[in-house]
């Protein structure tokens, strides 16, 4: 008995032996690392459940809807639930095919549809923009500038290609403007200059002009990714067309363009979650989204002071949804991989 | 009986004595296969091109069915020949987007304005001649080459053409796939199909062909039929060339 | 289309555009007069008569505004310089053990990577800057023997004193952009044909030799565009320095436009600082593509 126990001991030491010193220092250090990795997110959790997470939870309505009425607020509501199904459906959805196919209508047709139920009219009470507000605001902003920007891109990048020596140095003109210019000034020109060159009389909301700023730029963006995909495209693919007869146009809309947005799908999908990203920057023009709304209930003087718990709740919130948006694309990527194997 | 083809005097120059097509001058019947010949860089593949308005030329005219192109490359003309001319590529060029099907009938639907139902019925039709029906709603990744370059073939067939071009059809495929595409053109020669086929394939040259064009360096060295051209070429260099692919 | 189509098309494409920026300037004319602002750049040498808390040249507010807008330029390339450097030391470090045999790594760099790039940079600064600095308990978070001193006013290192609103910029600008440097390493690492890897492995040269010397320079051609892009994005980062407090180039155009009014002419000139500042990026990178591709020969 005595024997065996001395046995085991000696074999679990040498065992604690080898594992410390004798695969190479690797070991010891993925050791170190591992018991601070452990101690540093035990000390998180700890602090998570610590934490008040008052200035977060008795204001959740607040960081949705901004300052929405509250009984119209049914409305951006039922908007997330239509935008989460089709989201789902995108992911989990079965594959018919004509609901494949009319999959991309649905999407296009969420973005009326939103800004149908938040501005009102037609049987619903009309709410004006400046009430607009906090995570809806923000997926707004996004959800219409991608809609603006995608055909606008695509324009450019065609243009840019095009053998007319005018359209295509303009093209590139705005294209290489656009790229030069920081995101923050294209906003903030935008809310100061739009207004001068409308004629009198004329306004458009800051929302609006928010979502012209953001598709002015975005567009120059996505016209580049789209550039990088038509020249990425095998010269012999035009010829074929050429050789059925196409022309230039068929050319365009049934063979390149297809070609080029699936290419140019992992680098779009970045532009976009980066536009959902910097959506943010509106708050420092005094927009009342998402970071905006967080701004104002943390000048509140029941909540101030309370930086970390409300950057980190944000902080979560877009990761969220940009990581959504990453996997809807990886999706749609892998669905045409495996089907069209490009 | 009138050609459906003539060449004038074609020249094409790259720089100055080179010349990837030097006065080159041939006619071609109705219902006539024309296989083309030579070593690379001979010339053939650009003068097969030129035909389909894919290169453009420097002097001479082209008249193909009734429609003349000089060097000026009437875009409009071009277009008129395309439709009725059709054309095999080397890499078969489908497009990979579209599913087999789609490639077949864009054509039809697109250019000659045909209702989708029509299109797709001949399509099928066309593919059954094949034998790969069973594929029309794959993507052609997911079909072998053989199988691609008859999808290429009946692509080109969907739009009923009345001169086909085979451009090195079978020099992309596995050795064994090389049969099946040979056999397809086979049958629409003897559906008396005008063809103009640049190939490597003696055997092919030799049981379905009409005449033999042997080219080099841009220039025409000899038209004669395949009896004579392999057993009997007149030109030393067609000889050696033979001596080299046998 | 034919030559005289094209030339036709171009001329009326020509009038139309001239027609719709004629409607455009006459609509900016009409409003600008009505505010009684007009376009001119005179106001350039009048005196600011606003405080700047950092100027790495001589400046008080009695001088001109084109002064101020350079001492921001300045302040600018300072930190777009600064975050530069350390984004690439850090990113380089992610991207490596990003690709390498280190599991334990490998999974820590990829939750680093995901974090920061699926999260606003805004955020970020203001992370950095209100929870990072201004909310250091006792006012002071770390001081060894008054060589490194990290307060809630800035960091100070060997005398050298750098103020919490830089600080917070660069750390979260080089923290930012280096989780973006570390997939452009971690692409450019991968672009190397697994072949290489196999052949170095097959000679009996040793993983880290065979990393170093072999897989690396290969890599370092496909490091450059992705690279260049990066510092492209870093500068125009560099603009958030509003949210923290520090004025660089943006900051001060925000101020001058809020003193004056005068949004053109500073969309003019920002647009300007930025052609120069993204001109020089791309030279440098050129230069040093240059230098790659000739040590290779």
């Amino acid at each position: 008995m005595n024997n065996l126990n001395s046995n085991l001991n000696t074999n679990l030491f040498k065992k604690l032996k080898r594992f410390l010193l004798s695969k190479s220092k690797y070991n010891f250090l993925n050791f170190i690392c591992f018991v601070i990795s452990i101690s540093l997110t035990f000390n998180f959790l700890t602090w998570i459940f610590k934490s008040n997470w008052k200035v977060v939870t008795s204001n959740l309505n607040l960081y949705a809807f901004g300052s929405f009425p509250i009984n119209e607020q049914w409305r951006p509501l039922f908007w997330f639930f239509i935008l989460l199904s089709i989201t789902l459906i995108t992911i989990y959805g079965p594959k018919w095919n004509w609901l494949r196919k009319n999959l991309l209508f649905g999407w296009i047709g969420t973005v009326p549809l939103g800004i149908y139920l938040l501005n009102g009219g037609f049987g619903l009470d009309t709410v004006m923009t400046r009430n607009w507000g906090g995570l809806t605001l923000t997926i707004l902003i996004t959800s219409c500038s991608i809609l603006f920007s995608l055909p606008i891109g695509i324009l450019l990048a065609l243009c840019r290609r095009s053998s007319i020596f005018l359209i295509q140095k303009l093209s590139s003109f705005y294209i290489d403007v656009m790229r030069a210019v920081p995101l923050i000034a294209v906003l903030f020109f935008g809310q100061l200059l739009i207004p001068l060159f409308l004629p009198v009389g004329i306004e458009i909301d800051r929302v609006w002009r928010a979502i012209i700023a953001f598709t002015l730029f975005v567009s120059a963006y996505i016209a580049e990714d789209i550039r990088g995909g038509l020249q990425s495209i095998p010269k012999n693919q035009i010829e074929a067309a050429k050789s059925l007869g196409l022309n230039k146009f068929q050319i365009n809309i049934f063979i390149l363009i297809p070609q080029a947005l699936r290419v140019a799908l992992p680098a779009i999908t970045n532009q976009l979650i980066g536009l959902f990203q910097n959506t943010s920057l509106m708050s420092i023009l005094g927009l009342m989204e998402l970071l905006g709304v967080s701004r104002s209930i943390l000048a509140n003087p029941e909540f101030i002071g309370q930086y970390i718990e409300v950057y980190i709740w944000l902080a979560s919130v877009y990761w969220l949804f940009c990581t959504t948006m990453a996997l809807v694309s990886k999706k749609l990527e892998q669905k045409m991989t495996i089907n069209k194997g490009f | 009986m009138k050609p459906i083809l003539i060449a004038k005097n074609l020249t094409k120059s790259y720089a100055k004595g080179i010349f990837a097509l030097n006065n080159v001058s041939f006619e071609l019947d109705q219902g006539k296969v024309l296989v083309v010949m030579g070593p690379s860089g001979s010339g053939k593949s650009t003068l097969i091109r030129t035909i389909n308005g894919l290169e453009t030329f420097d002097k001479g005219e082209l008249n193909i069915l009734g429609i003349k192109i000089g060097s000026d490359n009437d875009e409009r003309k071009i277009q008129k020949i395309r439709r009725r001319v059709g054309m095999v590529f080397q890499q078969f060029n489908l497009f990979p987007h579209l599913t087999i099907l789609e490639n077949i009938t864009l054509a039809p639907i697109q250019v000659q304005k045909r209702q989708q139902k029509e299109a797709e019925e001949y399509g099928m039709y066309l593919l059954s001649q094949m034998g790969i029906e069973s594929h029309s709603k794959k993507y052609p990744s997911q079909l072998s080459g053989g199988e691609q370059q008859r999808v290429a073939i009946a692509r080109s067939l969907a739009l009923k053409p009345e001169l086909l071009l085979f451009d090195e059809p079978t020099s992309a495929l596995d050795p064994e796939r090389i049969n099946e595409v040979l056999d397809e053109m086979r049958r629409l020669a003897d559906q008396g199909m005008t063809m103009i086929v640049v190939t490597h394939e003696i055997k092919f040259a030799k049981e379905v062909s009409d005449q033999v064009l042997f080219i080099d360096s841009g220039k025409i060295i000899e038209i004669s039929s395949p009896d004579v051209f392999f057993s009997n070429a007149s030109h030393e260099r067609s000889r050696k060339f033979l001596n080299q692919i046998n | 289309m034919s030559k005289n189509k094209k030339i036709f098309f171009q001329i009326v494409l020509m009038f139309a555009l001239l027609g719709f920026t004629g409607i455009l300037i006459n609509n900016l004319i009409i409003n600008l007069t009505r505010t009684d602002i007009g376009f001119k750049f005179n106001w350039l040498i009048k005196p600011a008569s606003f405080s700047l808390a950092e100027h790495s040249l001589p400046y008080s507010p009695s001088d001109s505004y084109a002064w101020a807008l350079f001492i921001g330029w300045i302040n600018s390339l300072k930190v777009i310089i600064s975050s530069l450097i350390l984004a690439t030391c850090i990113g380089t470090l992610i991207g490596f053990l990003r690709v390498g045999k280190n599991s334990f790594f490998r999974i820590t760099t990829a939750g680093f990577i995901t974090i920061v790039r699926q999260t606003p940079l805004l955020i970020q600064l203001m992370c950095w800057y209100f929870v990072g600095f201004l909310s250091i308990r006792n006012n002071t978070f770390l001081n060894i023997r008054n060589i490194l001193n990290i307060s809630n006013k800035g960091i100070e290192f060997f005398g050298l004193y750098l103020s919490s609103e830089f600080s917070a910029l660069l750390l979260g600008l080089s923290i930012f952009s280096s989780a973006f440097i570390a997939e452009v390493i971690r692409g450019g690492i991968q672009s190397v044909p697994l072949g290489q890897w196999e052949a170095y492995r097959s000679l009996g040269i040793s993983e880290k030799q065979g990393f170093f010397k072999i897989i690396i320079p290969q890599a370092l051609p496909a490091f450059i565009p992705g690279l260049t892009s990066q510092y492209l994005n870093l500068a125009k980062n560099s603009t958030l320095a509003i949210a923290v407090g520090y004025s660089d180039i943006y900051a001060i155009n925000d101020t001058i436009i809020n003193q004056t009014g005068r949004a053109i002419e500073c969309f003019i000139i920002l647009l300007f600082s930025f052609l120069i500042l993204n001109l020089l990026i791309t030279k440098v990178m050129g230069i040093i593509d240059k230098s790659i591709m000739r040590s290779r020969i």
